[in-house]
């Protein structure tokens, strides 16, 4: 009776349940081919943390935003494992009139999930996850990963509020053939309005396929809300890194009833530039281009006008966990006026271990 | 009503998965290594092959490892440096869950980098 009905929601959630149950499908097939380590490396807990300053000037006027981002990853056996990332941070400005800078501290449970891994294909996880859609949200968002410090204009499409769902997901990644990985996750969050853990109550996939021959990546992803007017977001992600150069490119596009639009980002590390190499090898060069269409439905998380912008930045590495960034973007917003942005500031990240690192 | 069912039938596939990775680990004990895992059969047993031949399976891990590590750190981030290796088995399963790594590559990276 359950499977005659009419109902969206619940074939949005038959889809990608019988998505997972055929890959667990998979996993019967094949998991008894799964060999142990004969002497795997005992993992031990490790608090690492992201740190940064960033100083901004958004249409002249000065922001402070000083960063930190602890991390607690806590292993549990050889399957298991405990995660959590908070983020503290304020953006601190002078109200018209002031020359004090003045603003809340703003603090986030960024993710706080029990990871299972329960064979080469499937992972479960339950608890509060980064929502896996395009892939800005859950690889390059950490201030020490991301290459230009603002955000991608379109990031809260189909990512829910905070950036993070509450439920359960399954997710993987595993060889199609020996020159073809499929990565998949697929989730369903309930909603919560708990102050600093809020989440949609949705359902949403991803699948990707990653090619390590010319390392180029593609995927798409898609999200069913379960509440309000049970709306649908899709996107579409790319990366690609080719052997010979140090230079990467990537870009989501992503569409849903608040807005659409896309971001497309290049970085290229001067290890190959034939002057002061020993200097030119720690600086990265990075150019980024978007553009955002209002939707139908107007959100307080994106802009409210359409929007093109541009950015170009320059960072030096002095260590590879330890940099100074900055940028210059242009945002042209025809009919909400336009503006510079410049960015400066360090990012730093720690990592440590809450045990013995060494094998014993 | 909606919303128990999906609720209950991940409750489920997670208790199926639960007893399919203890029963494939049992069985695992048991599986005489073969051929596309032959770099970690390597290692199982060094002391039956001879110096040579483990110092050239040895050499092809650390290749193979060497380039899964630069195809896949790189992806997102720079290349780490090492840290002590239970500390680097942690951040391993870390990135194989946040950035699906698939199992191989996990195996290859870690024991390339914790060389």
């Amino acid at each position: 009776m359950l499977f005659y009905r009419s109902n969206s929601t619940l074939s949005g959630g038959l889809r990608i349940l019988f998505v997972a149950a055929a890959l667990f499908g998979v996993a019967v097939g094949q998991a008894n081919g799964q060999l142990e380590d004969p002497e795997p490396i005992k993992p031990v807990p490790v608090f690492s943390m992201g740190a940064g300053f960033i100083s901004s000037f958004e249409g002249g006027t000065p922001h402070l935003g000083p960063l930190i981002s602890p991390i607690f990853l806590i292993p549990i056996g050889q399957n298991w494992l405990i995660e959590s990332r908070d983020t503290f941070e304020a953006d601190l400005s002078p109200p018209p009139g002031s020359n004090d800078f003045k603003g809340d501290l703003q603090k986030e449970v960024d993710y706080l999930q029990l990871d299972y891994i329960a064979n080469r294909y499937a992972t479960i996880t339950i608890g509060r996850f980064l929502t896996p859609f395009g892939i800005y949200n859950e690889r390059l968002y950490p201030i020490w990963i991301r290459d230009l410090q603002s955000d991608p204009l379109i990031l809260p499409l189909g990512v829910g509020p905070t950036n993070a769902s509450t439920g359960v997901m399954f997710r993987g990644g595993f060889n199609a053939t020996p020159k073809i990985e499929v990565n998949y996750a697929a989730y369903f969050s309930a909603e919560s309005s708990t102050n600093r853990l809020e989440s949609d109550r949705a359902i949403g996939e991803r699948v990707g396929i990653f090619l390590p021959g010319p390392r180029l990546e593609v995927g798409g992803s898609f999200e069913h809300l379960l509440q309000d007017n049970r709306s649908n977001a899709f996107g579409f992600h790319f990366a690609w890194q080719p052997r010979p150069l140090p230079f990467d490119i990537r870009g989501e596009y992503a569409r849903s009833q608040n807005g659409s639009g896309y971001w497309i980002e290049s970085a290229y590390r001067l290890n190959q530039v034939p002057v002061w190499r020993d200097q030119m090898r720690h600086v990265q060069a990075v150019g980024r281009m978007q553009q955002f269409y209002v939707g139908t439905v107007a959100s307080e998380s994106l802009l409210p006008v359409n929007t093109d912008m541009f950015e170009f930045g320059l960072n030096y590495y002095f260590q590879d966990n330890f940099r100074f960034v900055s940028s210059y973007g242009r945002q042209f917003a025809p009919l909400g006026g336009n503006e510079n942005v410049w960015t400066m500031g360090l990012t730093y990240r720690l990592v440590f271990p809450l045990g013995n690192g060494e094998v014993e | 009503m909606t919303a128990k069912w999906p609720i209950l039938a991940a409750l489920a596939l997670g208790a199926l998965s639960l007893c399919l990775n203890l029963t494939s680990a049992q069985e695992a004990k048991n599986v005489t290594p073969n051929a596309p895992d032959a770099p970690r059969a390597a290692v199982a047993r060094p002391n039956t092959a001879p110096p040579s031949a483990a110092s050239q399976d040895d050499a092809r891990w650390r290749m193979e490892g060497e380039k899964r590590f630069a195809t896949n750190c790189g992806r997102c981030h720079q290349a780490p440096h090492k840290y002590p290796p239970r500390v680097m088995a942690t951040a391993i399963r870390h990135m194989r869950v946040r950035a699906t790594i698939t199992d191989d590559d996990m195996r290859y990276i870690l024991r390339y980098i914790t060389q």
